[in-house]
Order: structure tokens, then C-alpha cells, then sequence
């Protein structure tokens, strides 16, 4: 049994670290907290979900407020594309809860396992070009005004663009949300795919406009998680001020360390903590 | 002040005053030493038994009143999740002002997935 405050204090901790890992690689801190909070601290992944998704609302919102200003996010799109996520969340927080009450754990942490570890590839073949090759655009382009602009400081000057395939975004973005209320993370990456591959729009407008949606999604996702009792709250609360804590520090070094590094020992980190989730969906102990 | 600065100014205060309730709830858990009929280990435990399932709007009002710990904790963590949906209201308020009809029905369903989750499935699945 630990003092309680001390756990305390060792939740924030963790939930900072993943945190500030998670803003380094534009992450949310789910991705790694889940894996830490069910292999090392052995908190039941139901709770650990719960506490890692209802806390990936205060980055999005904490974020968020900081963002509006610089007018990158585009709030059409991200809400255009909130339809499919909220509604993959509802999906998505329905079927655990219907595997946590089948005790089906062991397949969370499976695809959880798995998803990290696709996590690798997306990490090391990541686009170096900050905008999209030039694409025609199509009848979703004019019916949703995908169309924006912004001012982008590395390449000094303002950056017109518009979104193409709708209805592949759509579809990505759904799944992202269920991804997101399956296994209690943002699925930044997911999003930023659907966007930046799917809709072919520039990386920055994909990175704030999906941080914009994290939000919207979990907070649809963690109302279902409430209902089931995922949410513990000195768990939660911890995690939350951790998360915080951590995404606020994760910005201010961000412009220090080189882009490289950072994916290398990220990825060495996500293909340990992938294979360790794998081994105990298994039965192998960890 | 325009939509812009309102929904800034709604998403800092969001999170501002979620944390200070976290932390407040925390605070006054250690010093107390337990919430209603739960002792702070129970709380603090990782397999703990208390969680979210057995607190809904009256029970986080009526715990405020003794100001039970567990009680505050949990209005932080409402008010974390009432902040985008909030910020939803308020973009379906600024299409409806740009008489942008298109986004005006699209953030309407979007609103009306998340008060579907938050307050129409909760009755379903507890008949």
C-alpha cells in the first residue's frame, strides 16, 4: 500500500512525462500513460483508459485557447470531421465497455499493443514537407468551403490552401474516434492521417485543427466511460493535473531539441511498450 | 470582443477552473483523511472501488453541500468535459450569426452527439 500522497505525486509525475513526450512528437500523453499506468503501476487498464482520456480534454482545451489567435486551426473542417469522430467514439466506448464487462481485457490490450506499434511506422515515414503536392479539387472542396489560409513563420509568408475527399476524411475520423473511445486515447495521429494524407492538407493545419477535435472526442467518449465507472477520481485527477503539467513544459522545449532525435527515442520507446502490452494481452506477465 | 476571444476566453477558463478544483478536491482529501463513508485509502488505491458510476449530477450537488473531497474532484472533472461542449455551442452560435447554413447543421449534429452520449444514453443503459 502506498501513501496516498505520494501516488499522488507519482501520477503527476508519469502523466507530466507522458505529457511532455507526447507534445515533443505531437502526441497526445494517452499513448504512452496507458502502457506505464497498466504494466508498471498496475492500475486496471479500465481506469488508467479513464483517467488517460477524460485528461487528453484538458490538453486539447488547454491548447486550444492558446491556438484560436494564430488562426491555423480551421474550425470548419475540424467540425465538419467532429461528426464522424464523436460519433466512432460513441461506438468505440460502447464496445469495451462491452469487453470490460465480457472480461475480455486481454484484447484492449492487444490492439492497444498494436496500435503503438503501428504508431513506429507512422513516426519514421512521416512526411518532411510541410504542404501537400498540388491536388484538383472536387465537389466536396465548394459544398463544405474547405478552403483557408494562414501566415506559416518557417516558410515566411501566407499559405493558401483547400481540403479535397470529404468523404475520406469522414470515414478515417471515424474510425479514429473509435480507436479513441476503445482504447481512452486522443488517436492524434489518426487524425492528423485523415487530414494530412486523406484531405491533402498542409501539416500545420492537420496538427491544431486535430488537437481542436481531441477534445470534442473525448468528451464524448469519457461521458460513456462515467456512466461505466472507468473514471476513478484520485486517479483521474492526478493524471489530469499531470497532463497539464506536462503539455505546458512539452511546448516550451519543443524548439530546443531537433526533430530527428526526438522520433528515434520515441520510437525505441513506443515498440518497448508496444511489445510489453502485446506480451500481456497474451498472459505473459509484465 | 468577438466569438473568437469568447470561446479562448471559455476553453482557458475551463481547464483553469477544473484544475484548481482537482487540486482543492485533493487538498482537502488529505487533510480530512476520507470522503463520506470512504477512508482516503480506499480512495487512493489502485483497484479502488469508488469511481465515477455511483456519482451523477444529485450526488456531486448534495456532496458539494458537506463538501465532500470525492464530490469537488468530480465537478472538476464535469466542468473538463462541459468545456467542449461548450465551445460547440458557441461555433453553433457563431454560424447561426454568419448565416453559414451548411456549418450551422453540421455543428448541430455534432452537439447533438455529444448531448446524446452525455444525457440520453445514460438513461438507456441504466433501463
Amino acid at each position: 500500500m502506498i501513501q496516498p500522497i505520494l501516488y499522488f505525486l507519482i501520477l503527476i509525475v508519469v502523466s507530466a512525462l507522458s505529457g511532455i513526450l507526447g507534445a515533443l512528437v505531437g502526441l497526445g500523453g494517452g499513448t504512452f500513460l496507458v502502457p506505464i499506468y497498466t504494466l508498471y503501476l498496475r492500475i486496471p487498464i479500465a481506469y488508467a483508459t479513464g483517467a488517460s482520456l477524460i485528461s487528453t480534454i484538458a490538453t486539447s482545451s488547454g491548447a486550444g485557447s492558446a491556438y484560436i489567435k494564430d488562426k491555423i486551426t480551421n474550425v470548419k473542417l475540424g467540425m465538419g470531421l467532429e461528426i464522424a469522430t464523436t460519433g466512432g467514439s460513441i461506438v468505440g466506448a460502447l464496445t469495451v465497455a462491452f469487453m470490460y464487462s465480457h472480461h475480455l481485457e486481454y484484447i484492449i490490450y492487444i490492439v492497444f499493443g498494436l496500435v503503438l506499434l503501428s504508431q513506429v511506422y507512422i513516426q519514421l515515414t512521416r512526411s518532411k514537407y510541410e504542404l501537400p503536392k498540388e491536388m484538383k479539387p472536387d465537389w466536396s472542396t465548394k459544398l463544405f468551403k474547405l478552403y483557408g489560409s494562414y501566415y506559416d513563420v518557417v516558410l515566411g509568408k501566407e499559405v493558401n490552401y483547400y481540403g479535397v475527399r470529404w468523404w475520406l476524411g469522414e470515414i478515417i475520423m471515424f474510425f479514429a474516434g473509435f480507436i479513441s473511445g476503445l482504447l481512452g486515447i486522443g488517436s492524434g495521429a489518426l487524425k492528423v492521417l485523415g487530414m494530412d494524407w486523406a484531405m491533402n492538407l498542409p501539416m500545420k493545419v492537420s496538427t491544431t485543427t486535430s488537437n481542436f477535435m481531441i477534445g470534442v472526442t473525448a468528451a464524448t467518449g469519457s461521458s460513456i466511460y462515467w456512466i461505466y465507472g472507468y473514471i476513478q477520481p484520485f486517479i483521474a485527477a492526478g493524471t489530469a493535473i499531470g497532463v497539464l503539467l506536462g503539455a505546458y513544459i512539452g511546448t516550451k522545449i519543443l524548439v530546443r531539441i531537433t526533430n530527428r532525435s526526438i522520433r528515434y527515442i520515441f520510437s525505441v520507446i513506443l515498440v518497448i511498450l508496444g511489445v510489453q502490452m502485446v506480451m500481456r494481452g497474451l498472459g505473459y506477465g509484465f | 470582443m468577438d466569438f473568437n476571444d469568447v470561446i479562448a476566453y471559455t476553453l482557458r477558463a475551463g481547464v483553469l477552473i477544473s484544475a484548481a478544483l482537482l487540486i482543492l478536491g485533493f487538498v482537502m482529501l488529505t487533510f480530512k483523511g476520507k470522503a463520506g463513508y470512504y477512508s482516503i485509502n480506499e480512495i487512493a488505491s489502485t483497484a479502488s472501488m469508488v469511481n465515477s458510476s455511483y456519482f451523477n449530477a444529485n450526488t456531486i450537488i448534495t456532496g458539494m453541500m458537506t463538501l465532500n473531497p470525492v464530490a469537488i474532484i468530480f465537478l472538476g472533472l464535469v466542468i473538463l468535459i462541459a468545456t467542449p461542449v461548450l465551445r460547440v455551442a458557441l461555433g453553433l452560435a457563431q454560424f447561426i450569426k454568419e448565416k453559414d447554413y451548411i456549418y450551422s447543421i453540421i455543428t448541430a449534429i455534432v452537439l447533438f452527439n455529444l448531448i446524446f452520449a452525455i444525457f440520453i444514453l445514460p438513461s438507456l443503459i441504466h433501463t
